[in-house]
Protein backbone atom coordinates (compact mmCIF):
# COMPACT_ATOMS: atom_id res chain seq x y z
CA UNK A 1 0.00 0.00 0.00
CA UNK A 2 2.00 2.57 -1.07
CA UNK A 3 1.07 5.61 -3.40
CA UNK A 4 3.02 8.97 -4.09
CA UNK A 5 1.29 11.70 -5.65
CA UNK A 6 4.10 13.80 -7.31
CA UNK A 7 3.57 17.14 -5.83
CA UNK A 8 5.91 19.05 -7.70
CA UNK A 9 9.14 18.25 -10.07
CA UNK A 10 11.20 20.54 -11.97
CA UNK A 11 14.26 20.05 -14.24
CA UNK A 12 16.29 23.07 -14.37
CA UNK A 13 17.40 23.24 -18.17
CA UNK A 14 19.36 26.53 -19.42
CA UNK A 15 17.40 29.79 -18.73
CA UNK A 16 15.72 31.33 -15.73
CA UNK A 17 15.83 29.02 -12.58
CA UNK A 18 12.62 27.69 -10.94
CA UNK A 19 11.95 30.74 -8.68
CA UNK A 20 9.78 28.17 -6.91
CA UNK A 21 12.44 25.85 -5.97
CA UNK A 22 12.67 26.64 -2.15
CA UNK A 23 9.56 25.98 -1.80
CA UNK A 24 9.49 22.62 -2.72
CA UNK A 25 8.12 20.13 -0.56
CA UNK A 26 7.88 16.40 -0.23
CA UNK A 27 5.29 14.19 -2.29
CA UNK A 28 1.78 13.90 -1.05
CA UNK A 29 1.73 10.80 0.82
CA UNK A 30 -2.07 10.11 1.34
CA UNK A 31 -1.06 7.28 3.36
CA UNK A 32 0.86 8.74 5.94
CA UNK A 33 -1.91 11.11 6.21
CA UNK A 34 -4.85 8.79 6.33
CA UNK A 35 -3.39 5.80 8.13
CA UNK A 36 -1.54 7.22 11.81
CA UNK A 37 -1.16 3.43 13.07
CA UNK A 38 -0.32 0.85 10.19
CA UNK A 39 -0.29 -2.95 11.66
CA UNK A 40 -3.64 -1.99 13.34
CA UNK A 41 -4.95 -0.09 10.43
CA UNK A 42 -6.76 -2.10 8.13
CA UNK A 43 -8.81 -1.52 4.77
CA UNK A 44 -12.64 -2.63 4.93
CA UNK A 45 -15.34 -2.44 2.19
CA UNK A 46 -18.75 -1.08 2.72
CA UNK A 47 -21.67 -3.41 1.55
CA UNK A 48 -25.65 -3.15 1.82
CA UNK A 49 -27.39 0.07 2.50
CA UNK A 50 -26.35 3.41 3.13
CA UNK A 51 -25.80 5.16 6.47
CA UNK A 52 -26.49 8.68 4.75
CA UNK A 53 -26.31 10.52 7.77
CA UNK A 54 -23.17 9.98 8.42
CA UNK A 55 -21.86 9.68 4.86
CA UNK A 56 -21.25 6.33 4.24
CA UNK A 57 -22.78 4.31 1.00
CA UNK A 58 -22.56 1.36 -0.30
CA UNK A 59 -19.43 0.57 -1.56
CA UNK A 60 -17.03 2.93 0.31
CA UNK A 61 -14.01 1.96 1.84
CA UNK A 62 -13.56 2.27 5.61
CA UNK A 63 -9.92 3.09 6.93
CA UNK A 64 -10.30 0.90 10.31
CA UNK A 65 -7.78 1.84 13.17
CA UNK A 66 -8.03 -1.12 15.89
CA UNK A 67 -5.75 0.62 17.75
CA UNK A 68 -8.07 3.58 19.03
CA UNK A 69 -10.74 3.24 22.15
CA UNK A 70 -14.12 4.72 20.56
CA UNK A 71 -15.49 7.59 21.75
CA UNK A 72 -18.76 8.82 22.20
CA UNK A 73 -20.60 9.35 18.21
CA UNK A 74 -17.29 7.32 16.68
CA UNK A 75 -18.49 5.58 13.72
CA UNK A 76 -17.08 2.18 14.46
CA UNK A 77 -17.12 -1.45 12.73
CA UNK A 78 -18.38 -4.30 15.37
CA UNK A 79 -18.64 -7.84 15.66
CA UNK A 80 -23.11 -7.99 15.97
CA UNK A 81 -24.61 -11.54 15.55
CA UNK A 82 -21.74 -13.13 14.12
CA UNK A 83 -20.94 -10.51 11.26
CA UNK A 84 -19.25 -6.99 10.86
CA UNK A 85 -21.68 -4.42 10.78
CA UNK A 86 -20.72 -0.63 10.80
CA UNK A 87 -22.71 1.48 13.85
CA UNK A 88 -22.32 4.43 15.66
CA UNK A 89 -20.92 3.98 19.16
CA UNK A 90 -23.03 6.20 21.95
CA UNK A 91 -22.12 6.71 25.49
CA UNK A 92 -25.13 7.64 28.11
CA UNK A 93 -24.52 7.40 31.38
CA UNK A 94 -22.66 4.36 32.27
CA UNK A 95 -23.98 2.44 29.63
CA UNK A 96 -22.60 1.78 25.95
CA UNK A 97 -24.70 1.07 23.03
CA UNK A 98 -24.37 0.95 19.48
CA UNK A 99 -27.19 2.21 17.35
CA UNK A 100 -27.52 2.63 13.50
CA UNK A 101 -31.24 4.74 12.76
CA UNK A 102 -33.57 3.70 15.73
CA UNK A 103 -32.24 0.64 16.67
CA UNK A 104 -29.85 0.60 19.86
CA UNK A 105 -27.57 -2.23 21.32
CA UNK A 106 -26.95 -2.61 24.77
CA UNK A 107 -22.97 -3.16 25.10
CA UNK A 108 -22.95 -3.89 28.95
CA UNK A 109 -26.05 -6.44 28.04
CA UNK A 110 -24.71 -8.55 25.36
CA UNK A 111 -20.78 -9.25 26.08
CA UNK A 112 -20.76 -11.07 22.95
CA UNK A 113 -21.39 -8.00 20.89
CA UNK A 114 -17.91 -5.96 20.83
CA UNK A 115 -16.14 -3.42 19.13
CA UNK A 116 -13.63 -4.06 16.24
CA UNK A 117 -12.55 -1.03 15.15
CA UNK A 118 -12.77 2.68 15.32
CA UNK A 119 -13.79 4.24 11.35
CA UNK A 120 -11.02 7.00 11.10
CA UNK A 121 -11.97 7.74 7.26
CA UNK A 122 -14.23 6.82 4.82
CA UNK A 123 -13.04 7.33 0.91
CA UNK A 124 -16.37 7.36 -1.86
CA UNK A 125 -15.87 6.96 -5.23
CA UNK A 126 -17.86 10.38 -7.09
CA UNK B 1 29.52 -19.37 25.57
CA UNK B 2 29.04 -17.06 28.06
CA UNK B 3 26.99 -17.00 31.27
CA UNK B 4 24.41 -14.09 30.71
CA UNK B 5 22.17 -12.42 31.71
CA UNK B 6 20.04 -12.14 28.48
CA UNK B 7 16.28 -11.67 28.76
CA UNK B 8 14.51 -13.58 25.83
CA UNK B 9 11.03 -13.89 25.22
CA UNK B 10 9.27 -16.23 22.40
CA UNK B 11 6.34 -14.51 20.95
CA UNK B 12 3.94 -17.14 19.39
CA UNK B 13 0.73 -16.60 18.21
CA UNK B 14 -1.87 -18.77 19.09
CA UNK B 15 -3.31 -21.38 16.06
CA UNK B 16 -2.44 -18.09 14.03
CA UNK B 17 -3.92 -19.64 10.40
CA UNK B 18 -7.47 -20.14 12.28
CA UNK B 19 -6.68 -16.38 14.22
CA UNK B 20 -6.40 -15.19 10.79
CA UNK B 21 -9.71 -16.64 9.36
CA UNK B 22 -11.59 -15.76 12.46
CA UNK B 23 -10.80 -11.89 12.38
CA UNK B 24 -13.07 -11.02 9.59
CA UNK B 25 -15.52 -13.87 9.91
CA UNK B 26 -16.81 -13.56 13.80
CA UNK B 27 -19.58 -16.63 12.90
CA UNK B 28 -16.54 -19.15 13.37
CA UNK B 29 -15.14 -17.56 16.66
CA UNK B 30 -15.34 -20.44 19.36
CA UNK B 31 -16.35 -23.00 17.21
CA UNK B 32 -14.16 -25.70 15.91
CA UNK B 33 -11.92 -24.53 12.62
CA UNK B 34 -9.18 -26.17 11.33
CA UNK B 35 -6.99 -24.97 8.04
CA UNK B 36 -5.75 -27.26 5.42
CA UNK B 37 -2.68 -27.46 3.45
CA UNK B 38 -2.43 -27.32 0.09
CA UNK B 39 -5.12 -29.00 -2.37
CA UNK B 40 -6.89 -28.98 0.96
CA UNK B 41 -4.37 -32.37 1.69
CA UNK B 42 -3.44 -32.23 5.48
CA UNK B 43 -4.17 -29.99 8.82
CA UNK B 44 -1.81 -27.37 9.59
CA UNK B 45 -3.52 -25.39 12.24
CA UNK B 46 -6.36 -26.11 14.88
CA UNK B 47 -8.43 -23.83 16.81
CA UNK B 48 -8.72 -24.85 20.58
CA UNK B 49 -11.99 -26.38 20.00
CA UNK B 50 -10.89 -28.95 17.09
CA UNK B 51 -7.84 -29.66 19.17
CA UNK B 52 -9.96 -31.10 22.00
CA UNK B 53 -12.16 -33.16 19.32
CA UNK B 54 -8.94 -34.97 19.07
CA UNK B 55 -7.93 -33.75 15.39
CA UNK B 56 -4.10 -33.77 15.25
CA UNK B 57 -1.62 -31.76 13.35
CA UNK B 58 -0.43 -32.66 10.21
CA UNK B 59 -3.36 -35.56 10.04
CA UNK B 60 -4.62 -35.80 6.24
CA UNK B 61 -7.93 -34.79 5.51
CA UNK B 62 -9.72 -37.86 4.67
CA UNK B 63 -8.68 -39.28 8.33
CA UNK B 64 -11.11 -36.47 10.14
CA UNK B 65 -13.61 -35.67 7.74
CA UNK B 66 -15.77 -38.12 9.99
CA UNK B 67 -14.98 -35.95 12.91
CA UNK B 68 -15.58 -32.39 11.08
CA UNK B 69 -18.98 -33.79 9.59
CA UNK B 70 -20.49 -35.05 13.13
CA UNK B 71 -19.59 -32.09 14.66
CA UNK B 72 -19.63 -29.10 12.43
CA UNK B 73 -16.15 -28.44 11.94
CA UNK B 74 -15.13 -25.18 10.07
CA UNK B 75 -12.93 -26.08 7.32
CA UNK B 76 -10.47 -23.65 5.52
CA UNK B 77 -8.34 -23.66 2.64
CA UNK B 78 -4.60 -21.85 3.27
CA UNK B 79 -4.84 -18.09 2.39
CA UNK B 80 -1.40 -17.43 2.32
CA UNK B 81 -2.06 -13.56 0.89
CA UNK B 82 -3.84 -13.49 4.39
CA UNK B 83 -1.90 -14.71 6.33
CA UNK B 84 1.35 -12.70 5.22
CA UNK B 85 -0.22 -9.24 5.54
CA UNK B 86 -1.28 -10.32 9.07
CA UNK B 87 2.16 -11.48 10.26
CA UNK B 88 3.67 -8.73 8.98
CA UNK B 89 1.30 -6.51 11.22
CA UNK B 90 2.20 -8.56 14.50
CA UNK B 91 5.72 -8.03 13.48
CA UNK B 92 5.73 -4.38 13.20
CA UNK B 93 3.56 -4.17 16.51
CA UNK B 94 6.30 -6.35 18.50
CA UNK B 95 8.56 -4.12 16.92
CA UNK B 96 7.79 -1.19 18.49
CA UNK B 97 8.27 -2.71 21.83
CA UNK B 98 11.66 -4.02 21.13
CA UNK B 99 14.07 -2.98 18.04
CA UNK B 100 16.04 -5.78 19.09
CA UNK B 101 14.04 -8.96 17.40
CA UNK B 102 14.39 -12.05 15.52
CA UNK B 103 11.22 -13.01 13.12
CA UNK B 104 11.56 -16.57 13.93
CA UNK B 105 8.71 -17.77 10.86
CA UNK B 106 5.40 -16.18 10.38
CA UNK B 107 3.74 -17.01 13.64
CA UNK B 108 6.79 -16.49 15.70
CA UNK B 109 9.52 -14.11 17.00
CA UNK B 110 12.52 -13.91 19.61
CA UNK B 111 12.38 -10.84 21.31
CA UNK B 112 15.35 -8.99 23.47
CA UNK B 113 13.94 -8.12 26.74
CA UNK B 114 17.37 -7.54 28.29
CA UNK B 115 16.88 -3.80 28.85
CA UNK B 116 13.78 -4.75 30.83
CA UNK B 117 13.83 -4.81 34.69
CA UNK B 118 13.71 -8.64 36.25
CA UNK B 119 10.61 -7.75 37.86
CA UNK B 120 8.95 -5.58 35.49
CA UNK B 121 9.41 -8.70 32.82
CA UNK B 122 5.76 -9.85 33.20
CA UNK B 123 3.67 -6.47 33.09
CA UNK B 124 5.55 -6.05 30.30
CA UNK B 125 5.39 -9.04 28.20
CA UNK B 126 1.61 -8.47 29.61
CA UNK B 127 1.14 -5.26 27.75
CA UNK B 128 2.72 -7.23 24.71
CA UNK B 129 0.10 -9.52 24.21
CA UNK B 130 -2.61 -7.36 25.09
CA UNK B 131 -1.29 -5.01 22.29
CA UNK B 132 -1.15 -7.41 19.82
CA UNK B 133 -4.59 -8.58 20.39
CA UNK B 134 -5.85 -5.53 20.40
CA UNK B 135 -4.08 -3.92 16.75
CA UNK B 136 -4.06 -6.89 15.03
CA UNK B 137 -6.87 -9.01 16.48
CA UNK B 138 -4.19 -12.09 17.31
CA UNK B 139 -3.75 -13.58 20.50
CA UNK B 140 -0.24 -14.86 21.57
CA UNK B 141 1.70 -16.68 24.26
CA UNK B 142 5.21 -15.13 25.35
CA UNK B 143 7.67 -17.38 26.70
CA UNK B 144 10.23 -15.51 28.97
CA UNK B 145 13.72 -17.17 29.19
CA UNK B 146 17.85 -16.33 29.52
CA UNK B 147 18.35 -18.42 26.47
CA UNK B 148 16.62 -19.20 23.23
CA UNK B 149 15.60 -22.70 24.18
CA UNK B 150 14.34 -21.79 27.33
CA UNK B 151 12.39 -18.99 25.84
CA UNK B 152 10.69 -21.44 23.58
CA UNK B 153 10.33 -24.24 26.39
CA UNK B 154 8.68 -21.10 28.85
CA UNK B 155 6.07 -20.66 25.74
CA UNK B 156 5.56 -24.13 25.15
CA UNK B 157 4.14 -24.06 28.72
CA UNK B 158 2.66 -20.50 28.49
CA UNK B 159 0.48 -22.58 25.56
CA UNK B 160 -1.27 -24.35 28.19
CA UNK B 161 -1.67 -21.78 30.80
CA UNK B 162 -5.07 -19.53 31.09
CA UNK B 163 -2.86 -16.22 31.72
CA UNK B 164 -0.28 -16.75 28.06
CA UNK B 165 2.35 -15.59 29.62
CA UNK B 166 5.50 -17.93 31.49
CA UNK B 167 8.17 -16.32 32.96
CA UNK B 168 11.12 -18.84 33.31
CA UNK B 169 14.00 -16.23 34.33
CA UNK B 170 11.96 -15.15 37.93
CA UNK B 171 10.56 -18.68 38.62
CA UNK B 172 11.96 -20.55 41.05
CA UNK B 173 10.31 -23.81 39.62
CA UNK B 174 12.25 -23.79 36.97
CA UNK B 175 13.29 -27.77 37.33
CA UNK B 176 9.89 -28.76 37.77
CA UNK B 177 8.02 -26.96 35.18
CA UNK B 178 11.17 -28.22 32.79
CA UNK B 179 10.53 -31.84 34.15
CA UNK B 180 6.92 -31.67 32.50
CA UNK B 181 8.27 -30.93 29.14
CA UNK B 182 8.51 -34.20 27.08
CA UNK B 183 12.01 -34.60 25.27
CA UNK B 184 10.50 -34.24 21.88
CA UNK B 185 9.10 -31.22 22.67
CA UNK B 186 12.42 -29.59 23.45
CA UNK B 187 13.21 -26.91 20.70
CA UNK B 188 15.85 -28.58 18.41
CA UNK B 189 15.41 -32.16 19.32
CA UNK B 190 13.85 -34.00 16.28
CA UNK B 191 12.77 -37.36 15.59
CA UNK B 192 15.97 -39.49 15.47
CA UNK B 193 17.55 -37.77 18.48
CA UNK B 194 14.74 -38.05 20.46
CA UNK B 195 14.51 -42.11 19.85
CA UNK B 196 18.06 -41.85 21.30
CA UNK B 197 17.34 -40.04 24.38
CA UNK B 198 14.53 -42.11 25.17
CA UNK B 199 16.80 -45.49 24.77
CA UNK B 200 19.22 -43.66 27.28
CA UNK B 201 16.59 -42.39 30.23
CA UNK B 202 15.78 -38.99 28.97
CA UNK B 203 12.34 -38.50 28.74
CA UNK B 204 11.89 -34.66 29.73
CA UNK B 205 13.58 -31.51 29.00
CA UNK B 206 14.75 -31.58 32.77
CA UNK B 207 16.47 -35.19 31.69
CA UNK B 208 18.25 -33.47 29.43
CA UNK B 209 19.51 -30.62 31.82
CA UNK B 210 20.53 -32.75 34.14
CA UNK B 211 22.64 -35.09 31.80
CA UNK B 212 26.72 -35.19 32.21
CA UNK B 213 27.94 -32.87 29.58
CA UNK B 214 30.83 -34.96 28.31
CA UNK B 215 28.24 -38.19 28.06
CA UNK B 216 26.10 -35.56 25.58
CA UNK B 217 29.40 -34.50 23.53
CA UNK B 218 30.55 -37.88 23.28
CA UNK B 219 26.99 -39.45 22.24
CA UNK B 220 25.37 -36.60 20.16
CA UNK B 221 26.93 -33.87 17.42
CA UNK B 222 27.39 -30.26 18.54
CA UNK B 223 23.48 -29.57 18.63
CA UNK B 224 22.93 -31.66 20.99
CA UNK B 225 25.25 -30.12 23.16
CA UNK B 226 24.11 -27.14 22.54
CA UNK B 227 20.63 -27.68 23.42
CA UNK B 228 21.58 -28.81 27.18
CA UNK B 229 23.93 -25.69 27.43
CA UNK B 230 21.08 -23.64 26.51
CA UNK B 231 18.32 -25.42 28.85
CA UNK B 232 21.16 -24.44 31.83
CA UNK B 233 21.25 -21.44 30.69
CA UNK B 234 23.86 -20.91 28.95
CA UNK B 235 23.25 -18.68 25.31
CA UNK B 236 24.78 -20.51 22.76
CA UNK B 237 22.37 -19.17 19.96
CA UNK B 238 22.38 -15.50 19.61
CA UNK B 239 19.18 -13.41 18.19
CA UNK B 240 20.01 -12.74 14.66
CA UNK B 241 17.89 -9.68 13.54
CA UNK B 242 18.92 -9.52 9.95
CA UNK B 243 17.53 -11.86 7.78
CA UNK B 244 20.29 -14.17 6.34
CA UNK B 245 20.13 -14.04 2.40
CA UNK B 246 19.07 -17.62 1.45
CA UNK B 247 21.38 -20.09 0.24
CA UNK B 248 18.90 -22.18 -1.52
CA UNK B 249 15.43 -21.34 -3.39
CA UNK B 250 12.52 -24.16 -3.62
CA UNK B 251 9.68 -23.89 -5.52
CA UNK B 252 7.14 -26.90 -5.79
CA UNK B 253 3.08 -27.05 -5.85
CA UNK B 254 1.01 -29.97 -5.63
CA UNK B 255 -1.10 -30.40 -8.52
CA UNK B 256 -4.71 -29.73 -7.97
CA UNK B 257 -5.55 -33.27 -10.01
CA UNK B 258 -3.17 -35.54 -11.10
CA UNK B 259 -1.17 -34.59 -13.70
CA UNK B 260 0.20 -37.15 -16.83
CA UNK B 261 1.03 -35.37 -19.63
CA UNK B 262 4.91 -33.74 -20.31
CA UNK B 263 3.56 -30.63 -21.53
CA UNK B 264 1.63 -30.01 -18.66
CA UNK B 265 3.90 -30.88 -16.29
CA UNK B 266 6.52 -28.63 -18.40
CA UNK B 267 3.95 -25.57 -18.00
CA UNK B 268 3.84 -26.01 -13.34
CA UNK B 269 8.10 -26.25 -14.01
CA UNK B 270 8.47 -23.66 -16.06
CA UNK B 271 6.26 -21.07 -13.53
CA UNK B 272 8.32 -22.65 -10.33
CA UNK B 273 11.15 -21.11 -12.56
CA UNK B 274 9.79 -18.04 -13.24
CA UNK B 275 8.68 -17.50 -9.62
CA UNK B 276 12.42 -18.14 -8.37
CA UNK B 277 14.19 -16.72 -10.78
CA UNK B 278 11.91 -13.59 -9.67
CA UNK B 279 12.46 -14.17 -6.18
CA UNK B 280 16.46 -14.82 -6.43
CA UNK B 281 16.22 -11.55 -8.84
CA UNK B 282 15.23 -9.66 -6.12
CA UNK B 283 17.44 -10.21 -3.67
CA UNK B 284 20.22 -9.23 -6.46
CA UNK B 285 21.12 -13.00 -6.21
CA UNK B 286 22.45 -15.62 -9.25
CA UNK B 287 22.53 -19.51 -9.37
CA UNK B 288 25.19 -22.38 -9.88
CA UNK B 289 22.88 -25.63 -10.02
CA UNK B 290 19.25 -26.11 -10.32
CA UNK B 291 17.57 -29.17 -9.47
CA UNK B 292 13.77 -30.11 -11.06
CA UNK B 293 12.11 -33.22 -9.49
CA UNK B 294 8.62 -34.72 -9.94
CA UNK B 295 6.82 -37.30 -8.05
CA UNK B 296 3.69 -39.44 -7.35
CA UNK B 297 1.31 -39.37 -4.20
CA UNK B 298 3.41 -41.51 -1.75
CA UNK B 299 -0.19 -42.72 -1.19
CA UNK B 300 0.31 -45.16 -4.57
CA UNK B 301 3.08 -46.74 -2.79
CA UNK B 302 1.83 -50.14 -3.98
CA UNK B 303 1.32 -49.99 -7.28
CA UNK B 304 2.44 -47.00 -8.84
CA UNK B 305 5.07 -45.05 -7.46
CA UNK B 306 7.51 -43.14 -9.44
CA UNK B 307 9.75 -40.02 -7.55
CA UNK B 308 13.23 -38.51 -9.98
CA UNK B 309 15.10 -35.74 -10.02
CA UNK B 310 17.74 -33.93 -11.60
CA UNK B 311 20.48 -31.26 -11.10
CA UNK B 312 21.99 -29.50 -13.76
CA UNK B 313 25.20 -27.52 -13.14
CA UNK B 314 25.19 -24.07 -14.78
CA UNK B 315 27.70 -23.24 -17.15
CA UNK B 316 27.61 -19.44 -16.03
CA UNK B 317 25.74 -18.37 -12.90
CA UNK B 318 22.54 -16.64 -14.05
CA UNK B 319 19.28 -15.20 -12.29
CA UNK B 320 18.07 -14.98 -16.45
CA UNK B 321 14.24 -16.24 -16.73
CA UNK B 322 14.80 -17.98 -19.71
CA UNK B 323 18.21 -19.30 -19.63
CA UNK B 324 17.17 -21.05 -16.21
CA UNK B 325 13.44 -22.56 -18.12
CA UNK B 326 15.24 -23.71 -20.83
CA UNK B 327 17.73 -25.95 -18.34
CA UNK B 328 14.88 -26.84 -16.28
CA UNK B 329 12.98 -27.79 -19.18
CA UNK B 330 15.92 -30.38 -20.46
CA UNK B 331 15.71 -31.84 -16.81
CA UNK B 332 12.48 -32.47 -17.20
CA UNK B 333 12.10 -34.74 -20.28
CA UNK B 334 15.07 -36.40 -18.60
CA UNK B 335 13.44 -37.75 -15.70
CA UNK B 336 9.76 -38.02 -16.98
CA UNK B 337 7.91 -41.02 -17.38
CA UNK B 338 5.05 -41.77 -18.97
CA UNK B 339 2.12 -43.61 -17.72
CA UNK B 340 2.07 -42.15 -14.09
CA UNK B 341 0.17 -39.59 -12.01
CA UNK B 342 1.99 -37.25 -10.69
CA UNK B 343 1.16 -35.24 -8.01
CA UNK B 344 3.81 -32.76 -6.99
CA UNK B 345 6.56 -30.82 -9.18
CA UNK B 346 9.03 -28.53 -8.23
CA UNK B 347 12.64 -27.04 -9.00
CA UNK B 348 15.43 -25.81 -6.24
CA UNK B 349 18.06 -22.87 -7.38
CA UNK B 350 20.99 -23.88 -5.28
CA UNK B 351 24.77 -22.24 -4.56
CA UNK B 352 23.22 -18.53 -4.75
CA UNK B 353 25.49 -16.06 -4.43
CA UNK B 354 24.99 -12.21 -5.30
CA UNK B 355 25.40 -10.95 -8.52
CA UNK B 356 28.40 -8.89 -8.10
CA UNK B 357 30.41 -12.22 -7.81
CA UNK B 358 28.82 -12.78 -11.74
CA UNK B 359 31.77 -13.89 -13.58
CA UNK B 360 31.64 -12.63 -17.29
CA UNK B 361 32.06 -15.95 -19.10
CA UNK B 362 34.68 -16.13 -21.89
CA UNK B 363 32.29 -17.56 -24.38
CA UNK B 364 29.01 -15.19 -23.53
CA UNK B 365 28.83 -12.61 -25.98
CA UNK B 366 28.24 -9.39 -23.44
CA UNK B 367 26.18 -7.63 -25.71
CA UNK B 368 23.47 -10.14 -25.41
CA UNK B 369 24.23 -10.56 -21.40
CA UNK B 370 22.91 -6.62 -21.25
CA UNK B 371 19.84 -7.37 -23.36
CA UNK B 372 18.82 -9.95 -21.56
CA UNK B 373 19.53 -8.56 -18.08
CA UNK B 374 17.12 -4.88 -19.28
CA UNK B 375 14.58 -7.80 -20.46
CA UNK B 376 14.92 -9.02 -17.00
CA UNK B 377 14.38 -5.62 -14.93
CA UNK B 378 11.49 -4.99 -17.71
CA UNK B 379 9.66 -8.20 -16.33
CA UNK B 380 9.90 -7.54 -13.05
CA UNK B 381 9.02 -4.19 -13.31
CA UNK B 382 5.69 -5.41 -15.44
CA UNK B 383 4.97 -7.55 -13.06
CA UNK B 384 5.22 -5.79 -9.92
CA UNK B 385 3.30 -2.83 -11.68
CA UNK B 386 0.72 -4.87 -12.99
CA UNK B 387 0.56 -7.73 -11.13
CA UNK B 388 2.21 -11.31 -10.77
CA UNK B 389 2.37 -13.40 -14.33
CA UNK B 390 1.22 -10.18 -15.73
CA UNK B 391 4.46 -10.89 -18.33
CA UNK B 392 5.37 -14.48 -18.74
CA UNK B 393 6.70 -16.52 -20.91
CA UNK B 394 4.84 -18.56 -23.53
CA UNK B 395 5.64 -22.40 -22.30
CA UNK B 396 4.15 -21.18 -18.67
CA UNK B 397 0.98 -21.50 -20.31
CA UNK B 398 -2.22 -19.45 -19.91
CA UNK B 399 -5.28 -22.00 -18.42
CA UNK B 400 -2.74 -23.96 -15.66
CA UNK B 401 -5.12 -26.47 -15.38
CA UNK B 402 -2.60 -28.17 -13.15
CA UNK B 403 -2.98 -25.06 -10.39
CA UNK B 404 -3.88 -25.93 -6.37
CA UNK B 405 -7.16 -27.01 -5.45
CA UNK B 406 -8.27 -24.40 -2.51
CA UNK B 407 -11.90 -24.79 -2.37
CA UNK B 408 -12.40 -23.61 1.03
CA UNK B 409 -10.41 -20.37 0.39
CA UNK B 410 -11.96 -17.11 2.33
CA UNK B 411 -10.44 -15.14 -0.11
CA UNK B 412 -10.08 -12.12 1.74
CA UNK B 413 -6.77 -10.41 1.44
CA UNK B 414 -6.37 -6.99 3.24
CA UNK B 415 -3.05 -5.72 1.20
CA UNK B 416 -5.59 -6.57 -2.45
CA UNK B 417 -8.18 -3.62 -2.66
CA UNK B 418 -10.27 -6.42 -4.85
CA UNK B 419 -10.16 -8.78 -1.89
CA UNK B 420 -10.21 -6.33 1.09
CA UNK B 421 -13.03 -7.72 3.82
CA UNK B 422 -16.54 -6.68 4.27
CA UNK B 423 -18.94 -4.80 6.89
CA UNK B 424 -22.34 -4.38 6.40
CA UNK B 425 -24.92 -1.97 6.72
CA UNK B 426 -28.02 -2.82 8.59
Amino acid sequence: MKLLLPFHLHKVGAGFPSPATDYVEDDIDLNSHLIKNIPSTFLIRVQGKSMNDIGIHDGDLLVVDRSLNPKNFSTVVANVNEELVVKTFVKEKNCSFLTSGPNKINLTENPEIFVWGVVTYTIHAL
Amino acid sequence: MLYNKNKIALVDCNSFYVSCERLFNPSINKKPVVVLSSNDGCVISRSAEAKNLGIKMGEPYFKVKKIVKENDVKIFSTNFALYGDISRRVMKTLKQFCPQMEIYSIDEAFLDLSSVKNEDLLEHCYKIKKTVLKWTGIPTSIGIGSTKTLSKAANYIAKKEKSGVIDLINSKKIDELLSKIKINDVWGVGRQLTKFYIKNGINTAYDLKKINNSWIKKNTNVFGSRTAMELRGFSCASLKPYEEKRKNCCVSRSFGRKVTKLEELSESVTTHCLNAAEKIRLDKQTVKKITVFIRTSPFQMKNNYYANSKDIDLPIRTNDSIELVKQALSALKCIYRQGYKYQKAGIILSGLNDVDVYKKNLFSSINNEEKRTRLMKAIDYTNIKYGRHALSIAQAGLRKKWNIKRQYSSKIDTACMNLLPVAKIS
